[in-house]
Parts: C-alpha cells; structure tokens; sequence
C-alpha cells in the first residue's frame, strides 16, 4: 500500500488520529485502525498476469469492449500483448456514483479503473493523475475542453471517452406541418417554434427539470443557457459570478419557454429517459439530448418517430450557441498496483480502431477528433457533424468537488421559479448565495 | 440448553421459574449476540461520525467537531422541511396502513374470504422487487403516458391529465399511496394471524349475549388484537420513517423537495454531497425520533395490558 | 324476513369488499404483466397501444439473454432469503419465546434494545458496515449478505413472535410442565404448534426481505453474490431506461415468493385448534 494514504490531507499522522478517536467509541477506534490492516494487504505480492479490475457502466450507456460487444478481438489481443487479464463489474449508472462513495471512504476501493460522469473533482483525492502517462499523439487528437472535467486542481485524472454533449432535436414531421422549413437558430426562434408547435394535444418543447441535481439535471440543463448567454458559473477564485445578467437571463429563458410551451409533466420527470419518451412517442417536438439517443430514437421497436428526427446545435442567446458536457470518463484509481498498466488500457480503449466500432455497433459517438471526421463515422452516425459543430462552441459543465451539492441548490431554486414561486432573479440571488455558502464551507 | 428430566417437576415451585429463567438466558444470547456482532460497530460508528467532520474521500480521518452538524441542521430550512414531510408521511402511513389491513384481514378471516387465492392474492404485491415497484408506479403516475391519466380521463374521473407528482401536495401524497399499497400486505397477514388467535369461544360468548357484528368486534376482537396492533404500529412507523425506493426513484426529493424526508436527506448529504458527519446527525435524530416514538407507544398500550392480566 | 335481509346485505357488503381489496392490490400488478408483453412503443403511446399485434415476448427473451445474469441473481436470493429465514426463525423465536414467558431478567428493555438495533438508517451504518464485511473477506459473499439480514429480520420477528407468544394460555404451559416436560420441550411441542400462522407470517417475512433487499445488496456485492433485486435494477440505466424488460425480470424475479406463498398457504389461516384453548 502506498504510505500516502496513511497521511491525511490535513497532515496528521495516524497516531495522532488515534489519539483523537479514542475519545468516540468503538466506531472510531476500529476505523482508525483501518489502514494498518490495508498497509498488511498490500505486502502480497502478486504473481503471474497482472489482473485489471475496471468498475463501468451497463450498456446500452456507455462502456468499454468486453462488457458491450465491440472489438472483443482486439481487446482479447491487447489483454494477452500485455499479459493482463481484465476484470469487469459492470453496474448501471445509478448505483455507480454510491458504490465509488462506499468504497473509497472504507479506503479500499477494489477497482484499478473506474467509470466517472462529473466526480473527479469530488474524488481527486483517490484518483492517479493519469495526465503525465496519456500519449501526446492521443492527447492532441481530443477536444481540449473535453479535460475540463476530469481536470481538478490542475491535474488531469481522467480521459473522457465519448463526446456527449446535448444538441437539439427535432420532430421533422411536426415542422412540415407547422410550416417551419428550417431548426430554431436563436432564442426568439426557439420561443415562437415552441408556441406554433403547441397544438393538438402535442407540446413544443419538453425537457427533464425533475431531478435538480448532478449532470443533465436541472441545474446542469440550465448551465447551458447561461453560457449561451454569455454567463459563467465561477471567477478564477472559484467563487460564483452567476448571478449577474446572463444568470438571470437564463432562468427566465426556461420559464418563458415553459409558459411557451414546455410539456407539464417536464416538471416530474427525473431523467433524460422520461423525457425522451415523451419525443418519440411523437407528443413533443423539440428537446434537448445527448447524441447517443440519436439511435434508439430512430428504432421503431422503441420509437414512433423513427426517421423523423433532425438534429441541430442548440439556439443560440446573447452569446451563441453553447451546450452542456456529458462527461463520461475513465479515471485510475490511487489505490491501483498497476497505474501504467491501467493508463495502457485506458489508451487502449480510446485506440482510433476501437473508437471507431464504438460508435459503429454501441452508438456512442468517439471523442477522437480523427475518428469523428471519418467518413464511415459520419455516415452511420447521421448526427455526428451536428455534434462536433456544437463541440466548437462552449461546452463546460462546470464541474466541482461539491458539483452535487451546488447543483441540488441551483436547480431546487430553478424548479421554484419554473413554478413561479419566485423570480428568476429571486431564485438566482438565493442559489448563488447557498452556492457561496457551500464553496466556503468545502 | 436445559434439560428438565420431569423428575419431580413442580410447575408452579421456584426451581421451576429458576430453570426457566436460565433457559430463558440462553435463548436470548445467540440473538443478541448476532446483533451485537454485526450492528454494534456500524451503530457506534454512526453515532461518532454525527460529531465529526469527515467526507468520503476521508472518511477514516474525520475531525472531532462536537454539535456543530446538529447545529448546521437545526439552521437548515431543508432539514426542518423533511422532518415536517416525514412526520406527516408516518402518521397517515401508519393509520391508514393499519385500518385498511385490519379491515383486508377482516374479510379475509370471515368464511366467505378463506379461498385459499384470496391470502396469495395478498402476498403479490409484497413479492414485487420494491425497485420495480418503485418503476412501475413512476409509469403509473407519469403525465404523459402513465396508465393513471388514461384511465382518469377516460372514465371522466379527471378532467385532464394530471401532472401527479409535479405538484408539491400531489407528490407527496401519491408516493404515499404507492408506499401504502406495498406495506398493507404483511401488516395484513400479521393481524390475521393475530385474529387466528382469539379464541373462538370469546365469540360464541358473545353470540349468547347477543353481541352484534360491531359490538363483537369493538368488545371482542379489538382488544384481543391490542398486542398485535401495537406491534404493527411500532413496526410500521419504524419503516414509514425509513421509507427510501420511491422518492428516490419517482422524484428524488422534488420538487422544490416537496418529498424530501430525513432518511432520503441522509442518504443525499451522506452519499451525494459526501458529507458523512453531517448526514450521520441527520440519521441520528431520525432515530431519536423513532426511539421516543417507541417508547411512546409502548407507555400508551402498556397500562391497559396490566389491567386485562390483573383482571384475568 | 328483515334478518334475512340485512344477512344477505351484509354477505353482499362483504363480497364487495373482497372485490375491492382484490381490484386494490393486483391492478398496480396486472398493468405490470401488461407492460412486460409490449414493446417501449406501445406503451409511451396515449392511449396505451393495447393492439394485438403488440403484445410480445421480447421482452422476456431479452431479460433472460442478456448479460444481466437475473438466474445467478435468483439462485443467490434464494440461497440468501432460506437460510436467513430459517436462521431468523430458529434464533428468533426461541429468544422471543424466552422474553415472553420465561422472566428473562430486563426483558423489555432487551425487547426495546433489540428494536433500537433498526432504528438507524441504512445510509449511516452501511460504510461501518462495509468496512467490517472487506475485513472479514465476507463482501460479495452469500454468507455477509446473509448474516446482515439476518441482523435486520432478527428483531422484528422477537418483536412479532414474543407478542403472539404472550396470547398463549399460560394453562398449557402449565399442564406441560406437569406432564414432566422440560421448558424446551414445553416450547416445542406445545407452544410451537399453535403458533403457526404467526411463524409462517415472520418466516414469509424473512424470507421476503431478504430475497427483495436492495441498497446492501447494491453496496455489498459485486459479482459472485448478486441478488435477483440488484439484477432486476440493472435494467434501469442512465440514458435508457428498458421499463419492459425491466418489469419482465421483476415478474420472474416474484415467482419463486408466490410459488412459496401457494406452497405455504394453508398455514396463512390456521391457529389454535379449538381444543387447545378449551383445555
């Protein structure tokens, strides 16, 4: 085990620590003797392939080959190449984030890789600062805002592996109808489409503003906005600047579009999947979604309006056109034995081959810049280009160590203000006070 | 474990409370031994982390903050907001909970409701993988495309769809009924079996008096169902305050955490804000609540039994 | 003629309230059987596209071909959920019989100690908790699952039993006791025996808790122990969302608990044997 770990952030020794615990019960004392029974694990040495453990996603979100079903071949030849086996727990999404949270408070997370979606920052403390070990011919080939996320205090912990950022879709056979011949390109566009949609039965927009907290929640939907406005979340003390103009813009956007013409139920629905449903079931005619929905959308075992989709960047405010970033990423885990291996891996995974069936047989669009351009790419993945023309506008989820706790308190106030119990600029003044709050107390 | 022999056994002599009372001893160890073993640890552990400030990524090396957390709570209008929404959610969970098992387990303790279908029928939605249950009625009620609307509009019971769990009020209350639905069956199969237990010829007692159905019931089975009853309430307060499946997957806590209660707050600032010392305050005043709860009940029914085992 | 009557009105009163508690508790239920037979299409349509043609096995197929391993996930709940029962009952019933009857001394306040046990909210005690598991080498192991279970089940089913204990007429115990009956056989062969619907109902509930156990199971296990529930959420991911197939596992997932509800049934209305209470 690595000696760091029995050093606390705040630099007290492990005796001290006792000394301090002993006075709080049998809890405290049996927890503080914890990292001597981990230091007494770490001494086996391991003997013949090193084995890789990788915690990911289920698919159909996100995940590498040998859980979903692609360059199983390649990935067996890199496997025996560098005498390793691989190792997979593969979990849904929902329960990843408290799985991490348990494991790595007991201080034995038994991952080398783990799958991330926006908590590098919250966990940078128990990640490798894999940054110094990624390749510069794969570094280049990326966005450079795709490290935003998976950078804390400097240090890159992260690669993200797909680009998913939210663009816009539209129902093409709702606009035929309408008269539209073309997508929203500003944000009086979006208002007026969202009004002439909003008719027999069927809502303009519709969007998930249920769950306030973490990516694609409300707080993160409404980020977008902001930066279309022109706005942003933090100075470079890291202290919030949101409550200015473009904050408040923003927050009276969602409400506008809402009196527009926003599906009722969008208040309810907790995930982007309820939404969704509303869109294919062809009772909406505009959303905002990440690129991978592009292809269930367009199944017609899941969808009623499969080839009837277009895709744009999302209207553009004050500022332009901006959106929000998925985020999902790969990190290696501090108490991994073998970071250099796991680093491999990780380049594996984000190989330009395996990029390339990744977004072939999964769906999910590559973040190689190479692998987006190609021309297979393009053409099987009809929306890629839409995707990549919205990766050249902001895109930033700005994440942080407290990113839960600082969205849970914008997009609670978010959803009072949707419901018009106060403001937009109430419901701004409030969030970024209880965001200040939170930032000070970390 | 004791054997008697029979030898000169005398049921009602001191030996024979004193061999019971041993007895007695070693069969309550091995269950408090289990307890002991795997939940006094975690119990202490929650108990020292409420006083402590500690995250999860390090969360072995908190800091002793003394009542600060609490004191962080009790400033908190979220904090003051869930324990509101999670005494209303126990106090209608528990009445209605009760009496509509009480009155299932009526029926289906009367000759006409002893089809054998009628006690598995009951047991089906208990079976149900409370996760799935938690999905299902989040379709059930969705405003869009849940069965509730269709069923309500079309029959003329609504006017228009519903946006159920939109709605501060309706949020709540619809979760309530969910949780309601799930919960009735083994409160139900408890009373019946405290039914079972009446002796019958308390009944045709009363028959000879001439007792009426309610008055059979008011002066016969109600407080010969007064043990079991208390422990339903017991038991089912302990777990409306624990309740977690639906709102964490119908609203999480919305809107505007119009669902938020002390145990899902715990589990957000526990494990999504990583907060573990603050999270462990809330989850210790939930069970100081629950503690004072049970005593409460248990103060409440126990006079009344004194007085029926005095009377017997 | 009016006694007749008001029998018939009161047969009819009571016919409507089994037509009522049944409509009640399965229509959540049979809207669930339903959506497991049709596809996403079908049901995100207002009003439910209910058409023939719709309904399919898909779902199922696809729940029992996929990756998720839902057969290992019930053959681990059920290895869990028995032997949790049968240990709760055996443990449990025993330690509530002795603070029923036998004047174990402090006995409420082991009964109230017993019930504080789960008074504290998974989320506080689940990391304690799952440090001790890795200790011992029991997480993502049948046995850790099952020992924690069986501290959750514990106390309700002394809670449950000791009440239903105390209802037992001291008399028998009595008349045992002369007979030249130890305690413990006192117990098992007179005490036991008519108290079966209160066993049968603590056992099912044992049973049931632990076979449908969500959160530990999440936290605890990673891929040997898995339980049937945790395999059943995995069909709810991020972005999809594959309700039917999800539902279909679900419905699997509750056949091996209603087989034991049909195999057990009879022990859901049967108690004292008359004879018994008249002695």
């Amino acid at each position: 085990m690595d000696d760091r770990r029995l050093v606390t952030p705040r630099g007290l020794t492990r005796r001290s620590l006792l000394k301090r615990g002993a006075g709080l019960g049998a809890g405290a004392l049996a927890l503080g003797a914890m990292p001597s029974f981990l230091a007494a694990c770490g001494s086996s040495t391991p003997s013949g392939p090193k084995e890789l453990k990788v915690l990911t996603n289920q698919p159909p979100d996100p995940a590498p080959p040998g859980v979903a079903e692609y360059s199983e071949e390649a990935f067996a030849k890199w496997q025996s190449d560098n005498a390793a086996t691989v190792s997979y727990e593969s979990i849904p999404y929902t329960q990843i984030h408290d799985k991490l949270a348990t494991a790595f408070a007991s201080g034995n997370p038994p991952w080398d890789i783990v799958y991330m979606s926006g908590w590098v920052p919250e966990f940078s403390k128990n990640l490798a600062t894999i940054g110094d070990m990624i390749s510069a011919e794969l570094k280049s080939d990326l966005p450079p805002s795709s490290f935003k996320t998976v950078t804390w205090d400097g240090k890159i912990q992260g690669v993200v592996f797909t680009l998913s950022l939210m663009t816009l879709f539209y129902n093409t056979e709702h606009f035929e109808q309408a008269g539209l011949s073309e997508p929203p390109r500003t944000w009086d566009d979006l208002l007026r489409y969202t009004k002439e949609l909003t008719r027999d039965g069927r809502y303009g927009w519709v969007n998930n503003y249920g769950a306030p907290e973490g990516i694609g929640g409300t707080a993160n939907l409404w980020m977008s906005y902001l930066q279309q406005a022109g706005g942003t979340m933090y100075d470079e003390g890291g202290l919030p600047i949101f409550n200015d103009a473009a904050g408040v813009d923003a927050a009276q956007f969602m409400v506008d579009l809402w009196d527009a013409g926003t599906e009722p139920g969008s208040i309810s629905y907790v995930g982007i999947a309820d939404t969704t449903n509303v869109f294919t079931a062809g009772k909406a005619s505009m959303m905002m979604n990440w690129p991978f929905m592009w292809k269930p959308a367009n199944d017609p075992a899941s969808s009623a309006i499969a080839g009837k989709i277009g895709a744009a960047v999302l209207p553009a405010g004050a500022a332009g056109t901006a959106s929000i970033d998925g985020t999902d990423a790969f990190t290696v885990t501090l108490a991994s034995k073998n970071p250099e291996l796991a680093t491999k891996l990780i380049e594996f995974y984000l190989a330009p081959e395996v990029q390339k069936r990744q977004v072939l047989d999964t769906g999910w669009l590559p973040i190689r810049l190479s692998t987006l351009e190609d021309a297979d790419v393009q053409a099987a993945a009809t929306n890629a280009p839409i995707v990549l023309e919205q990766a050249k506008a902001p895109y930033d989820s700005f994440v942080t160590p407290d990113y839960i706790e600082v969205t849970q308190a914008i997009g609670t106030e978010l959803q009072r203000c949707i419901r018009k119990e106060k403001t937009a600029q109430q419901a701004i003044t409030d969030a970024s006070d209880q965001v200040a709050a939170i930032i000070k107390a970390r | 474990m004791t054997f008697d022999g029979g030898a000169a056994a005398r049921p009602t002599g001191r030996s024979y409370l004193a061999r019971r009372r041993r007895t007695g001893t070693l069969l309550v160890l091995p269950a408090l031994a289990v307890l002991a073993l795997i939940l006094a640890l975690p119990i202490a552990a929650s108990l020292a982390l409420s006083l402590m400030k500690a995250d999860t990524a390090d969360f072995r090396f908190g800091v002793f903050v003394g009542l600060e957390n609490y004191a962080t709570l009790l400033a908190d209008p979220v904090f003051a907001l869930a324990l509101r929404n999670s005494i209303y959610w126990m106090v209608v969970e528990v009445a209605v909970v009760v009496v509509v098992a009480l009155w299932f387990a009526l029926l289906l303790n009367h000759p006409m409701g002893r089809w054998s279908v009628f006690r598995i029928v009951l047991l089906v939605p208990w079976a149900l993988a409370p996760v799935a249950n938690a999905v299902l009625w989040k379709w059930i009620y969705n405003s869009n495309y849940g069965i509730l609307n269709f069923l309500g509009t079309a029959t003329g019971v609504l006017p228009g769809p519903v946006v159920w769990l939109g709605d501060p009020a309706l949020a709540l209350n619809a979760l309530l009924v969910a949780e309601i639905w799930k919960e009735i069956p083994f409160i139900t199969l408890l009373l019946l079996a405290g039914l079972q237990n009446v002796p019958r010829i308390l009944y045709r007692a009363g028959r000879l008096d001439g007792a009426g159905p309610w008055q059979t019931f008011r002066f016969i089975t109600l407080p010969q169902l007064r043990t079991t009853i208390l422990i339903c309430i017991v038991l089912q307060s302990i777990w409306a305050l624990k309740s977690f499946d639906l709102v964490y997957v119908l609203t999480r806590g919305g809107p505007a955490n119009a669902t938020t209660m002390l145990n899902f707050l715990a589990y957000r600032v526990s494990f999504q804000f990583g907060n573990l010392g603050l999270g462990a305050a809330v989850a210790d005043i939930l069970f100081f609540v629950m503690f004072l709860l049970a005593l409460a009940y248990v103060r409440v029914f126990r006079p009344a039994r004194a007085a029926e085992r005095g009377a017997a | 003629m009016s006694r007749r009557w008001r029998a018939r009105l009161r047969r009819t009163g009571i016919l409507m309230g089994l037509v009522l508690f049944v409509v009640w508790t399965l229509a959540p239920i049979v809207w669930a059987l339903i959506s497991s037979f049709l596809p996403l299409r079908a049901l995100t349509a207002t009003p439910p596209d209910l058409a023939p043609g719709n309904f399919t096995l898909d779902n199922y197929l696809g729940v029992l071909s996929a990756d998720r391993d839902l057969i290992g996930g019930l053959r681990n709940s059920a290895i869990v959920a028995s032997f949790t029962a049968a240990l709760a009952l055996l443990i449990g019933s025993s330690a509530a019989y002795a603070l029923a009857r036998l004047r174990v001394p402090g006995s409420s306040k082991i009964l109230m100690l017993i019930l504080v046990t789960q008074m504290f909210p998974a989320m506080v005690i689940i990391i304690p908790l799952f440090i001790v598991l890795s200790r011992t080498g029991l997480t993502d192991s049948q046995v850790g699952l099952m020992i924690v279970y069986l501290s959750f089940v514990l106390p309700i089913v002394i809670w449950v039993l000791k009440g239903f204990f105390e209802a037992v007429p001291r008399e028998l115990e009595r008349a045992a006791a002369v007979d030249g009956a130890s305690t413990m056989q006192t117990f098992r062969l007179v005490v036991l025996p008519i108290s079966l619907p209160p066993l049968f109902a603590t056992g099912v509930f044992a049973f049931i808790e632990a076979w449908n156990e969500f959160f530990f199971a999440v936290i605890l296990t990673q891929s040997n122990a898995k339980t049937a529930p945790v395999v059943v959420a995995e069909f709810s991911g991020q972005y999809v969302s594959l309700y039917g197939q999800m539902v279909a596992a679900a419905v699997i997932a509750s056949i091996p608990v209603i087989v034991l509800a049909i195999v057990f049934r009879r022990y859901i209305l049967e108690g004292f044997v008359e004879g018994a209470v008249k002695g």
